[in-house]
């Protein structure tokens, strides 16, 4: 039982820090990036392969990684995001082209990585880093799972922190709410949705990298999955609410074990979709999300 | 042109197919309604159409006809439950429905197959049965794209408030498209299935769900001509780009990316842009008298420059 609790807890951390990066660009510059599934297994990938050829410490292989991520991200924010933004003239229009960019933007990393590892799972064997087991109180852990677990809710706990009381965090949630009453306000909307975009990168190379650390090796299309799981942990937080994103991460993965623990695991998958179809009917706004919900 | 048509036939029924399945989407969005439910309905048709050739012994005429029943009747039930839903919610929504029936079917026991799917489903089914299909639809969908009911259409999608204010019950006409939707889906999904015979878990997939968008987006979202458009060129590009072999995903994904950016309208609303401008330019032209050394072909022929 306590065995499965530390799994729950282990895969909710890497749930939160993938997470996390999508709600950061969604609930505040407005951007649901449909590439963050991709730039997390690129940003793995890369590091993958940079392994290949040196080897490396842990640190210094999350550390491709997160670079990965946040260039991926921000070319994709230079390229697509950025000019449909400045082109589009309604809302609407801008938030299905955003939508349709992203997908097409991810389709290109994927199909490089598919075509190199011939569709075959990747991992970081190049590397030193050897995990270590360890018993605590009966408990088999890893280094692997200490330092996710570390990671997840130190860096979740950071973001909410960050976002709730810097000067930064204030202008990007007064973009969340209302973008040109802020721009009024002197908030410079490109530049913090630039450093926006980057950070979301640099976390979704993170969980690609915490994750590939955790579970040996990942395939290239594992970035889909986990974009649903993550809009699932999203729209049950409540869009707008990190804390929400934490609460969600862990409801998530809690669930998914339990389904696992019971021996159903061909209904893994329907706990996210179930989630995100039953919260969007009963309590569109989510657990903890601002009251506004678009409706007509 | 024979050995032509016999050596592409299978692109050419999966251009037919494909098509129904992008309408599917693009009905619900030319009233501003984001759902995919009509890819779940695919998959619902594809699966009704293998249980009902393969355990119940169906004729290929009545699996269709069931099918596109229950996708209809599925999508409107839907509609009903997640009708104040809208944007991105809404689309979230139906994408959770659509990959929550992929699961179901795995899950399905004898009935679905389980993960294997189901074998021997092979209906009676030529590219003139199809083609019906297809203009019978187009020929449905005119009708909702010109005259009072296009406009009708037009005023839900563009401004709700608005179509409510001019007496326009605008929850019936979303309600509405779940429906079409659903049928289009169910129609797609069912004759998809019975030309392949076979039908899996794996065919209801996220990728079928971008698709169906990136086709509507990429031909063009406001007429059916856009999503034929689309078909066109997402079904033939293997075929056209075969000269970049491997590398045939990563043009894909530019391309969609750049019509995302640069055409808001897609390759239809482009062309149909391009042809009004042209249009003002020769009229301007013909309008303005022909002062000495201008003659009027000429100022024609700069026209359609630009």
């Amino acid at each position: 039982m306590a065995q499965h609790i530390l799994n729950a807890v282990a895969l909710g951390s890497v749930y939160l820090v993938f997470a996390l990066g999508m709600a950061l660009a969604w609930s505040t510059i407005g951007i649901l990036n449909f590439a963050h599934g991709a730039t997390f297994m690129f940003s793995a990938f890369t590091a993958h392969v940079v392994t290949q050829h040196v080897a490396m410490p842990m640190p210094a292989v999350v550390l491709v990684a997160v670079a990965a991520g946040a260039l991926i991200a921000t070319l994709t924010q230079v390229l697509a995001f950025g000019p449909i933004m400045r082109k589009a003239t309604d809302h609407r229009s801008a938030e299905l082209r955003i939508l349709i960019g992203g997908i097409g933007v991810a389709a290109i990393p994927l199909a490089i990585a598919e075509r190199v590892t011939a569709s075959a799972p990747f991992g970081f064997r190049g590397s030193t880093y050897q995990a270590q087991v360890f018993e605590v109180l009966g408990l088999r852990m890893t280094t692997t799972v200490l330092v996710i677990v570390v990671a997840g809710i130190g860096i979740g706990v950071g973001v909410w922190r960050w976002l709730a009381t810097s000067r930064q965090g204030l202008a990007l949630r007064a973009i969340g709410v209302d973008s040109e009453t802020a721009s009024l306000m002197g908030v410079d909307r490109s530049t913090l949705a630039l450093g926006t975009m980057a950070t979301s990168g640099a976390l979704a190379g993170l969980a690609g990298a915490l994750l590939t650390f955790q579970l040996g090796a990942i395939s290239p299309a594992s970035g889909d999955q986990l974009l649903i799981k993550a809009f699932a942990i999203v729209v049950l937080g409540g869009l707008g609410s990190m804390g929400g994103v934490i609460v969600g991460a862990f409801v998530l993965a809690g669930a998914e074990t339990f389904v696992l623990a019971m021996n159903q695991g061909t209904w893994v998958d329907a706990v996210s979709f179930g989630l995100i179809f039953v919260v969007l009917l009963l309590r569109p706004q989510g657990l903890f999300g601002r009251k506004e919900v678009r409706r007509t | 042109m024979i050995d032509w048509y016999f050596s592409h036939i299978v692109l050419i029924q999966s251009t037919l197919t494909t098509l129904l399945l992008a309408l599917s989407v693009q009905v619900p969005l030319r009233a501003g309604v984001f759902s995919f439910a009509g890819v779940g309905c695919y998959g619902i048709g594809g699966y009704i159409a293998a249980i009902g050739m393969v355990h119940y012994g169906l004729s290929t005429a009545t699996a269709i006809l069931l099918a596109a029943v229950a996708g209809g009747v599925v999508a409107y039930t839907l509609g009903l439950l997640i009708q104040r839903l809208t944007g991105l919610y809404l689309a979230m929504a139906t994408v959770a429905f659509t990959l929550i029936i992929s699961v179901l079917v795995v899950n399905g026991g004898d009935l679905t197959g389980g993960a294997a799917g189901l074998f021997g489903a092979l209906g009676m089914l030529d590219t003139g049965h199809l083609l019906a299909v297809a203009a019978v639809v187009v020929a449905g969908l005119t009708f909702t794209e010109i005259g009072p009911l296009g406009r009708r259409v037009e005023a839900v999608r563009e401004d709700p408030e608005l179509a409510a204010a001019m007496g326009i019950d605008v929850a019936r006409y979303r309600r509405a498209t779940f429906a079409v939707s659903g049928v289009l889906g169910g129609l797609s999904g069912s004759m998809t299935v019975l030309l392949r015979s076979t039908v899996t878990p794996d065919d209801i997939n996220f990728h079928l769900v971008v698709l169906a968008l990136t086709i509507i987006i990429v031909g063009g979202s406001r007429s059916w001509i856009g999503a034929l458009v689309g078909t066109v060129i997402f079904v033939w590009m293997p075929e056209v780009l075969a000269f970049v072999g491997e590398w045939e995903d990563v043009v894909y994904g530019v391309l969609v990316a750049a019509a995302a950016v640069y055409l808001p309208g897609g390759v239809t609303g482009a062309a149909v842009d391009g042809y009004r401008k042209y249009r003002r330019k020769r009229r301007e032209a013909a309008d303005t008298p022909p002062d000495g050394p201008s003659p009027h072909p000429a100022a024609a022929g700069v026209g359609g420059d630009s």
